[in-house]
């Protein structure tokens, strides 16, 4: 699939007039603070105001980090409203679909490496063998809503130039391409900040970066790990809740904890299931419910597991 | 203990009455005058597999004798006076949930720490009505060596017999008494072994019970997991507060004393038959009453001794028969007037009753009883 | 649909270790003690222990109920003297798992001494206590674990006395095995009282529960799901030592096994005493 031609923020008039707004997002560790400061230098040698607003530090690794720059002759706010970027720049997939709504309608520009990064505490695939769930939208799917979007495997490409870390400064590069700066000034800037030792690696990114988007094709999702042998069997395992309605005092626990937010209390102060196809069968409200009050079944239908089937602890055991 | 004669001291023939009864399990808190009766039981319950703990205070050893008793064993736990106090609240527990075991009380000199090595019967209504709330009881009170030997077994199967706690209750002066005993091994029909539920689980109801209001005991692991406990129960064992079955199990508690009398009661009489002045008296006391009636009747009063061996329930109808051709009742007793209270109660119409009460650390002499009995028919 | 299992949350029900004609429990909504119960039973059933063989021994207070709802011989016994009376059991019948339930008030309060003597003793028995820091049945009154400042009936002007660190006593007294959990992590909770029960000795297991009902209200502790989370904000693996990225909160009431050492058993040591008496 051939990516459209950018359509260049500020198009027709120099940048210097208007305020252009960059949101950067990813997680702790990526380097969002390198790549925020680099644009904010190069706008402050250009002459232009420039305003940054990070939050960081609380996140530590793999946590969630973001940072506003918004540049132009006169800059009044440091914070982007939503639906008024300009550029969403994400150094990881998920992060980028978390702030999809700060773009501007139809004109923003969306860049995007399509690594996930799952943050350890992401109830992934609690249903054993069932797809993951975590940003499970595919980078076609999101690339087709919007009006102008780059999805690349940034973090591949630096990886081939030899430092995985540098996948920002790819991102950088894409960057380069909606921004009316000239390449040298940005290779000036980025030589000044990197550490004297990724200098190479990082000017090299940069610049596989802008080539990239010269000849853009979507990257094809990245195929889901095989399942295992049983998988097939497993993924059409049902989750259900047996309420005992008769036990049940109404304590909200098991609604306040459920992690897909499948539960509520009804006029009676009972617990009722609102989205059971929601449900992962993570059984945290059955632990939790200190009157018994709900068991978790976890189900096949009777085709694929025939009564008396061995479908049990020993064909997973199998398969693991 | 196939021996014939040995000369024992009472607390020493209470342990060996207990193990040859049939008890293996023994709980127990140093203190005097009963501490002999743990020392034996440490000794002897080893050579018959049964199991010796010295607890951590008198509350503990009367909790684990409870639960080594629904565990299945026979059990059994002494202590005197202040001891007892805190041994009352589980003896409760045991009446309620109907646990056989055997308490002893070997009395010394109250109240409070009062006096340890002198010797007492102010724990006689302390025995009856110690643990809150009404319950029934059984309390035995022998006068000699030898009879605390037989009553220590008679207690064990009172107990299993009718699943509660039996007190056996004695002083000071005869628990370090020594005397030539003979420590047979009791016949068959003297041990009684505790009954067991059989039926199967669904039929079960842990506290129903048929004419005899004693219900089939679970053994756990048998199968039948039980509840027991202390609060007001229904037959199924669970906790209730309706008003029927609240009745319903007091009724049965306190009934078994009245259903089971002739089985419980036992008494002693000498030269009552025919007595103008009956003396009635327990324990050490009856000893020296004993001595009065041989005396009295040597110098022509009609004198005659009526002995409670089961102190408690009073054994009333025999009282009131004996006492019905008695001019007048005599009570000497180790306290300020306890026992002379229930005498008074049970008398009947126009027989005089005199208390001949002694509370300084010293026994009744004969002498005192033979004046006191002198001068109430003189 | 057949329903399948795959796991051991899977293959427990604990409605098979429950007297169902007992439920709905008395428990009061929220309470963390039900909680505590679903990781005893758990443990119970992973260890594969009969419940023909198994007793409950538990003393007064709302911990005390509990026994009532287990399907297995089970003992409510007099205020703090469960130990006591599990002893007794025990000594009686080494065939059964005797486990004990008692609370902070139970346990710490009326039945502290027969807490450090059974710690002392090593017979093989577990005990859970549940601390939720006060006397809920009897309405509320302080206990020797309510936290400084909290209100409670009897301390209308907010608690003035120390508190007990039931572990650090059950350590001193010499328990063979020691741990604490909160109920929030039941799995993590099952996963301790099955170590506790299989070990040989005297067991100490001290379980951080909620009384929403009495103590959370009188203390604006929040909602029955704000209670139990804020049982997370004071608690961290002792596992964690002071790793320094770990290093979040201070450290009130660490979790996990604090003590699990071989000590000769109780009862082993007695028949080995008494096979002597015997042979001479």
């Amino acid at each position: 699939m051939r990516i459209q031609e950018p359509n260049r923020a500020g198009s027709g008039s120099s940048p210097t007039e208007t305020v252009v707004s960059v949101l950067m997002v990813g997680v702790g560790g990526q380097g969002i603070l390198m790549v925020s400061k680099v644009l904010a230098t190069l706008c402050q040698a250009a002459g232009l105001e420039v305003k940054q607003s990070e939050v960081h530090g609380m996140a530590k690794r793999g946590g969630a980090v973001f940072s506003h720059v918004r540049f132009g002759a006169k800059v009044h706010s440091p914070l982007i409203p939503e639906g008024e970027a300009d550029v969403l720049l994400a150094l990881e997939w998920a992060e980028g679909l978390r702030w999809l709504h700060y773009l501007r309608p139809e004109k923003g520009v969306f860049i995007s490496d399509v690594r996930r990064i799952v943050p350890p505490f992401a109830c992934r695939d609690r249903g054993r063998g069932v797809a993951p769930r975590y940003a499970r939208s595919t980078p076609a799917e999101i690339i087709g809503r919007l009006g102008t979007g780059y999805a690349l495997d940034a973090t591949g490409i630096a990886r081939d130039l030899g430092n995985e870390r540098a996948a920002n400064t790819v991102l950088l590069g894409v960057l380069s391409t909606a921004l009316d700066f000239p390449e040298e000034a940005w290779l000036e800037v980025i030589t000044r900040l990197v550490p004297p030792k990724t200098v190479d690696v990082n000017r090299a990114a940069f610049l596989a970066g802008r080539a990239w988007v010269e000849n853009a094709v979507l990257p094809e999702p990245a195929p889901e790990p095989a399942p295992p042998a049983a998988d097939p069997l497993l993924g059409r395992i049902v989750n259900r809740l047996e309420i005992t309605r008769e036990w049940c005092k109404g304590c909200d626990i098991c609604v306040k904890f459920c992690p897909e937010r499948c539960l509520a209390l009804d006029a009676e102060q009972i617990v009722v299931p609102t989205d059971p196809e929601a449900c992962t069968g993570c059984r945290l409200c059955e632990w939790l419910c200190p009157d018994f009050a709900i068991r978790l079944h976890k189900e096949l239908p009777a085709e694929a597991a025939p009564a008396g089937a061995d479908v049990g602890a020993d064909a997973v055991g199998a398969a693991r | 203990m196939t021996d014939g004669l040995r000369n024992l001291q009472g607390n020493a023939a209470c342990a060996l009455g207990a193990i040859a009864a049939g008890c293996r399990f023994y709980a127990g808190y140093p203190i005097t005058p009963s501490s002999e009766i743990a020392e034996w039981m440490a000794a002897e319950l080893p050579r018959v597999e049964g199991v010796f703990i010295q607890m951590e205070d008198e509350i503990a050893s009367m909790a684990a004798v409870v639960g080594a008793s629904l565990g299945g064993m026979k059990a059994m736990t002494a202590t005197s006076g202040p001891g007892f106090s805190l041994k009352q609240e589980n003896l409760g527990y045991a009446i309620m949930v109907e646990a056989p075991c055997v308490v002893v009380d070997v009395m010394r000199g109250g109240p409070s720490t009062g006096m340890p090595t002198r010797p007492s019967q102010g724990d006689l209504m302390q025995a009856r009505w110690g643990t809150h709330g009404d319950h029934p009881i059984v309390v035995l009170a022998p006068h000699t060596v030898a009879e605390i030997y037989t009553e220590t077994i008679r207690a064990f199967a009172l107990a299993e017999r009718l699943r509660l706690p039996v007190v056996l209750l004695y002083d000071e002066t005869l628990g370090h008494l020594v005397e030539t005993v003979a420590t047979e091994p009791p016949p068959p029909e003297a041990v009684v072994e505790r009954r067991w539920a059989e039926v199967p689980r669904e039929a079960y109801r842990p506290y129903a019970a048929g004419e005899d209001l004693i219900p089939a005991m679970a053994r756990p692991g048998d199968g039948y997991r039980a509840h027991t406990t202390g609060l007001t129960h229904d037959e199924r064992g669970f906790p209730t507060q309706e008003p029927a079955q609240v009745a319903a199990l007091l009724d049965r508690l306190l009934g078994k004393l009245d259903r089971h009398r002739p089985l419980i009661e036992r008494v002693e009489t000498v030269e009552a038959a025919d007595a103008d002045v009956l003396i009635v008296a327990v324990g050490i006391t009856a000893r020296a009453a004993r001595a009065a009636v041989r005396e009295l009747r040597r110098t022509g009063v009609k004198a005659g001794l009526f002995r409670p061996v089961t102190l408690w329930p009073f054994p009333e109808g025999r009282f009131r028969r004996q006492a019905e051709s008695a001019r007048a009742i005599l009570v000497p007793e180790m306290n300020a007037g306890q026992l002379v209270l229930e005498i008074e109660r049970l008398a009947p119409d126009g027989v005089r009753v005199r208390g001949l009460p002694r509370y300084d650390g010293e026994p009744v002499a004969p002498d005192a009883i033979v004046a006191a009995a002198r001068e109430l028919v003189g | 649909m057949n329903e399948i299992a795959l796991t051991s949350a899977d293959r427990f029900d604990i409605r098979e270790y429950l007297r169902l004609e007992m439920f709905p429990h008395f428990l009061c909504p929220g309470c963390g003690h039900g909680l505590a119960l679903r990781a005893l039973l758990w443990a119970v059933h992973e260890l594969g222990i009969d419940k023909d063989r198994l007793a409950v021994v538990s003393g007064i207070g709302c911990a005390g109920r509990l026994s009532a709802y287990v399907d297995a011989n089970t003992f409510h016994v007099t205020h703090g003297r469960p130990l006591a009376f599990a002893t007794g059991l025990k000594l009686a019948r080494p065939d059964l798992t005797v486990i004990v339930i008692t609370g902070d008030g139970d346990g710490l309060a009326i039945g502290g001494n027969h807490l450090i003597h059974a710690c002392r003793r090593n017979l093989d028995l577990t005990c859970l206590l549940l601390n939720n820091e006060v006397y809920g049945m009897t309405g509320g009154q302080v206990s020797p674990t309510t936290s400084a400042e909290r209100y409670t009936t009897t301390t209308p002007a907010g608690n003035r006395e120390p508190t007990f660190d039931a572990c650090k006593l059950a350590e001193g007294a010499g328990a063979s095995f020691v741990g604490r959990e909160a109920t929030l992590q039941v799995p993590t909770l099952k996963n301790l009282l099955r170590e506790a029960i299989a070990h040989k000795g005297f067991s100490f297991v001290e379980v951080i529960s909620d009384c929403t009902e009495i103590f959370g209200r009188k203390n604006a502790l929040g909602n029955s799901p704000e209670m139990v989370l804020r049982q997370k904000a004071g608690m961290r693996p002792d596992s964690w030592g002071n790793r320094v990225d770990r290093p979040f909160r201070p450290n009130p009431f660490p979790t996990g096994v604090f003590v699990r050492k071989e000590l000769p058993e109780y009862r082993e040591l007695y028949d080995a005493m008494t096979a002597a008496a015997r042979r001479d």
